[in-house]
């Protein structure tokens, strides 16, 4: 039937059954249990509407910039024609993925290696430690209200990162993960898994960047952070695709007993970012930071939703989500900290702030609590308001100009989630890109 | 000579009219206390001729240097050499005091010229020593956390690196105790001995045994009602401000 | 259709919820109903209502076209909880009076309806601070006493069907106006069968120095209650208006779907209290929204006790520059209870101001939402919000929810909303016990403590009810 056609037209846009057996021909080598995960993701993501105007999860997102439609699978590429990144700061391992192909790497430093470190492409670890993998990679439901492109992510998923520590080790240098995406129009589909184990202790640094001129791209990623009993993660992720690309990323984080998982997430790019980041607190003792950093510029929409669960007595969250708008962008945050009946001695935080630093900028808030044990602290703020005017007169009356006291006071602004970042040098490196992406 | 002329200044907030016609000269190595009850327009005064938004100068003028400074933005007027020590000084998360003054420094240099770094450090360094400011304070946010002692010395540390010609300093004496009061005064005194000229707006007397003032004016209802020496503010310490109020009633009568 | 069986099986409470003592609102007697419009909802319903109160034309026309939108609009359970569904519309009476006219003075009241009023506990004494009373009974108002100095001051203060029929000039222009027919399923029902209600007119200047108040019952099985106020205050006036109710309990839910315009002119300023007991079985849902012009300040202060289910969300509209508008609301839930309640506050004028400060105790199993929706569009500038709401649970199956939405454009304009959920500190009961007080007198001068700020704003012959209320719930919690 002709409506039939076009009605799964609009609901998979560029992504048909033709492009899907495109794409399972590409990975055909990969396993049975995998590849028959990505058949029925594939199955869901046709038979899921898109996003309407009363779905609670999409309230104040812009339905319309929402369609798959014109775009086509990565082609490949080669080295030659990507630029090496640079993690800035000292690392223990590098690898550099452009339209899912691995074209770069800094291997794994011995010492890591021979302690049972593992850091791969996802293909490599699918084929290769499969049994580790497999538990973990997309293992946490979607609750956010983007089930169905998390159902495009699991289908088209081709390669990416998996980090895996064994108990007790610990990586006292960052592991750099670059994906690149080249071409217009390319759809990319990267994901990073980390699996600490017991005690172990890990640092990534996740960077997304489209080439120069790439124009309109896709951009349909996750990640998934599982922290064993004691293991301390710290992952951080720098969105920064094609000021056209249609972004989405998916942050799924269990903490086990005794964990602290420490999350910063910068967002400077895309025309349009979905970013939804769910932590489940699991047992007692768990810590989980949920830290995101902020700057739209011209028309940017990002749509930032989070979710934190407590599922048992005595754990922690802290979630810290800030904004600076310029120009006519728009930010939507959406926030929700659940407490289950038996999570008693919880104490979860959120906060939204943001900046506005201009006359048409528009900040939405949706802080929430759904709180049913009493034996709780529960806060949550959301505050949006332009500079302090005391504090611009301030550094104006030490003879600073105007233009310079407002940079001074939005890095300031910045500086509460970028300071999180306990490595200076990364530190230093990653608040040198916001400061550039704050001035262009 | 450089000078700072204050001329029959009226300054509102909204439409309330709260400095009435005051009228002041200062000369650089002078020290003007301004004195007087409050409320009765001595923050504001110091505020508006700094700049501050929240103030209109709805009549009069204020010459620095023989130059009219009420067109000039906030950070102009400090470029020119005014200083205001603020009353409750600003809290400024996430930047630190180095990354502050040195900003503030390398604004008043010329276009492409460099700041020394080490010079500068060398500067900063030994002003926090003399302050009695741990050098680790560098990397800390500006007045965050700080106690009121701290951000009092704060402000005279800026006032050392920055070096102006003329300071408003705002109640520089309220909330500190009598150690930080005496590490404060000794602060501004080194700097004396340049050719600043200094506003000096205090409540209480006790500031005044620090900071010697050459002149100490008394404010009312918006202006300067009264001028002596040292020796008025003695005199004020032992009558209070009512007597002023009543010679002022009997005045207006 | 749920049976009824199931709202029966409510768990008998742990903790008794009584009202200024509960128990004296449980209780209905047997009366004569000279007008009964019989149970289920039609046209045929409607034109009865509108016959019996001798409506002109108009009137009957909004009605039937408010049915009509009542019965297009859906359920608003995507959003709202699933409880509603439990509402059976064609189960309920929507009219109910025994065809008296409003009262002159205490003394003409009938004795059995003065029996109703006292079992209620209202102190002869408090009459005298009472500016004027118009209490309802069972649809139509029984009693009516405008105070001499009111009256002269040109203060109109009669109930919905006098007002629109003695002064549609002053009244037409404002009903439905405010709260559109169409706003949301509830108003529509309300707008097709409402009855009783205060229609005020403040004229300008006036300031009235006592507040109004009013009374209302539900006395009948499966009956519903559906009173309309209207208050315009002018230019420069002030009125205070308060209402508080009681009803009985009993084992078939009934419903409570109030409207509440307000307009407050330039220069106005209208303070609406509300003190709602309803029994466990009421479903109280009730659409409140004011409108305030230039430098003119609306204040809902509102506190919700008792009901089944409570969806409430009492909005200012910011229409003239410098207007402001406040929303203070305590909401206690207990077993069996859900208090879904909040604000909404939307700017539409330069330098408006909003403020809303919400705090709830969740007792027992009882359930405590906040929903508040805070706008202030892209053209404005100098509006401020403030929002904070802070929750209180008690046992450990108590639950709240929060679910605020705040909307900011441009930089010329600030929100701030802070909220926080926690339970009564261990250390404060403790120190309070190592004083001779026991966990129960503890626990009741906490929560007291956690609302103190709020209460203190109500007159204070409420915040006293309010205190005694709580003592009462907090009794059967501890222990």
């Amino acid at each position: 039937m002709a409506s039939l056609t076009s009605l799964s037209a609009t609901t998979v846009g560029a992504f048909t059954a033709e492009v899907f057996a495109a794409h399972l021909a590409r990975v055909q080598h990969l396993p049975a249990w995998w590849l028959d995960r990505k058949r029925t993701a594939y199955a869901r993501f046709a038979a899921l509407p898109l996003p309407k105007r009363t779905d609670e999860g999409w309230r104040f997102s812009h339905l319309k910039g929402l369609s798959l439609d014109g775009y086509k699978l990565a082609d490949p590429i080669n080295h030659q024609q990507v630029t090496k990144q640079d993690l800035g700061a000292p690392g223990a391992g590098t690898l550099l993925l452009a339209n899912h192909q691995l074209v770069y790497a800094e291997p794994l430093a011995a010492k890591f290696a021979q302690q049972g470190v593992i850091f791969t492409t996802l293909q490599e670890a699918l084929l290769k430690h499969s049994d580790l993998v497999r538990p973990h990679l997309l293992a946490q439901p979607s609750k956010l209200g983007s089930e169905k492109f998390v159902a495009l992510h699991e289908a088209f998923l081709e390669n990416g990162a998996f980090i895996y520590v064994p108990r007790n080790v610990t990586v006292d240098l960052p592991l750099g993960v670059f994906h690149y995406a080249s071409g217009t129009g390319t759809a990319l589909f990267p994901h990073t898994l980390v699996v600490a184990e017991e005690n172990a202790k890990v640092t990534i640094a996740d960077f997304f960047r489209s080439s120069t001129g790439a124009g309109a791209q896709f951009a349909c990623g996750g990640n998934d952070l599982y922290a064993g009993h004691g293991a301390q993660v710290t992952y951080l992720a720098m969105q920064d695709w094609s000021r056209e690309t249609l972004s989405f990323q998916f942050n799924a984080t269990v903490a086990r007993r005794d964990t602290r998982v420490l999350s910063i997430n910068l967002h400077a790019g895309a025309r349009q970012a979905r970013h939804e980041s769910f932590s489940q607190l699991q047992a007692p003792g768990a810590h989980s930071e949920m830290l995101a950093l902020t700057i739209a510029h011209g028309s940017q929409e990002f749509d930032q939703r989070t979710l934190q669960i407590h599922q048992a007595p005595n754990t922690s969250s802290n979630l810290l989500y800030k904004n600076a708008l310029l120009d006519q962008a728009k930010t939507i945050f959406s926030g929700l900290i659940v407490v289950d009946p038996d999570a008693q001695k919880t104490d979860a935080y959120q906060s939204n702030r943001n900046l506005m630093l201009s006359d048409e900028a528009e900040a939405n808030s949706l802080p929430g609590l759904e709180i049913q044990a009493n034996d709780v602290r529960c806060t949550h703020g959301a505050t949006s308001a332009r500079i302090d005017a005391e504090q611009e007169f301030y550094l104006e009356s030490r003879g600073i100009n105007p233009t310079q006291a407002q940079e001074l006071l939005v890095f300031g602004f910045f500086e509460e989630v970028l300071g999180k970042i306990e490595n200076p040098q990364l530190h230093d490196s990653l608040a040198e890109i916001i400061r550039e992406k704050f001035k262009a | 000579m450089s000078l700072l002329e204050i001329k029959n200044l009226h300054i509102s907030i909204g439409d309330k009219a709260i400095v009435k016609g005051f009228n002041l000269t200062i000369k650089p190595g002078e020290v003007h206390a301004i004195m007087g009850p409050n409320g009765t327009g001595k923050s504001t005064l110091a505020k508006a001729i700094a700049g501050h938004p929240s103030y209109t100068i709805t009549g009069g003028d204020v010459i620095l240097d023989g130059k009219s400074i009420l067109a000039m933005q906030p950070d102009e007027r400090a470029r020119s050499g005014l200083f205001l020590a603020f009353q409750y000084p600003s809290e400024i998360p996430g930047v630190s005091i180095a990354n502050f003054l040195r900003a503030a420094v390398q604004a008043r240099m010329a276009e492409g010229e460099e700041l020394d770094a080490s010079g500068y450090y060398k500067k900063l360094y030994s002003k926090m020593d003399l302050l009695k400011i741990d050098r680790k304070f560098t990397s800390r946010a500006v007045n965050d956390g700080f106690s009121g002692g701290e951000k009092k010395r704060c402000e005279i540390l800026q006032m050392a690196m920055l070096e102006p010609h003329f300071a408003l300093m705002d109640e520089t004496d309220s909330g500190l105790d009598i150690d930080a009061l005496r590490i404060v005064a000794d602060g501004v005194n080194t700097l004396r001995s340049g050719p600043l000229g200094i506003l000096l707006i205090t409540h209480y007397q006790r500031l005044l045994d620090y900071i010697v003032p050459d002149f100490v004016h008394v404010m009312y209802d918006g202006r300067i009602v009264k001028s002596g020496n040292k020796s008025l503010a003695l005199e004020l310490e032992a009558k209070g401000y009512d007597w002023v109020k009543q010679e002022f009633a009997a005045a207006n009568a | 259709m749920k049976p009824i069986t199931e709202i029966d099986g409510a768990p008998a409470s742990a903790s008794p919820v009584v009202g200024i003592d509960q128990t004296a609102g449980n209780f209905s007697y047997k009366v004569d109903y000279a007008f009964d419009a019989g149970t289920g909802l039609s046209e045929d319903t409607v034109r009865y209502i509108s016959s019996v109160k001798k409506e002109a034309p108009w009137i009957l026309e909004f009605r039937l076209k408010a049915l009509k939108t009542f019965w297009d609009k859906p359920m608003p359970t995507h959003w709202a909880t699933k409880d509603l569904e439990n509402i059976d519309f064609q189960k309920i009476r929507y009219y109910l009076s025994q065809g008296q006219k409003p009262k002159r003075t205490w003394d003409e009241v009938p004795d059995d309806i003065k029996k109703t009023f006292e079992r209620l506990g209202i102190p002869e004494q408090e009459r005298k601070f009472l500016a004027g009373v118009e209490a309802q009974f069972d649809s139509e108002a029984a009693y009516s006493n405008i105070k001499d100095i009111v009256a002269k001051q040109g203060v109109i203060f009669v109930n919905s069907t006098e007002g629109l029929r003695e002064h549609p000039e002053i009244f037409k222009k404002f009903f439905g106006k405010v709260i559109p027919t169409g706003d949301n399923k509830f108003s529509a029902l309300n707008s097709a069968v409402f009855s009783g209600g205060s229609f005020i007119y403040v004229p300008p200047g006036v300031k009235v120095a006592q507040p109004l108040q009013a009374y209302f019952r539900i006395n009948a099985e499966n009956f519903g209650q559906f009173e309309r106020t209207l208050i315009i205050a002018d230019e420069g006036a002030e009125v205070v208006y308060m209402e508080g109710c009681t009803a009985p309990k009993f084992s078939t839910s009934t419903l409570h779907s109030a409207v509440v315009e307000l307009v407050a002119l330039k220069g106005a300023k209208i303070q609406y209290i509300t003190v709602q007991n309803w029994a466990n079985n009421v479903f109280n849902l009730v659409t409140k929204r004011g409108v305030a012009h230039e430098d003119a300040e609306i204040k809902w202060i509102d506190c919700n006790i008792g009901s089944r289910l409570t969806m409430k969300y009492p909005g200012v509209v910011l229409k003239g520059e410098r207007a402001r508008g406040e929303v203070l609301s305590i909401a206690l839930a207990n077993d069996g209870q859900h208090q879904d309640t909040g604000a909404k506050m939307v700017h539409a004028a330069n330098n408006t101001t909003s403020n809303i400060i919400a705090k709830s105790i969740s007792v027992g199993q009882g359930r405590s939402t906040y929903r508040g929706v805070v706008h202030i569009p892209k053209h404005l500038k100098g509006c401020k919000n403030n929002t904070e709401c802070d929750a209180l649970l008690i046992n450990t199956n108590s639950r709240t929810d929060t679910y605020p939405a705040i909307s900011v454009r441009g930089d010329r304009n600030a929100t701030q909303h802070e909220a926080s959920v926690s339970k009564v500190s261990e250390d404060m009961i403790f120190y309070m016990q190592s004083r001779g007080l026991t966990e129960a007198q503890a626990m009741s001068l906490a929560v007291n403590g956690f609302i103190n700020d709020l209460a203190r704003q109500f007159p204070m012959e409420y915040s006293v009810e309010l205190k005694r209320l709580i003592d009462l719930e907090m009794e059967g919690s501890v222990g």
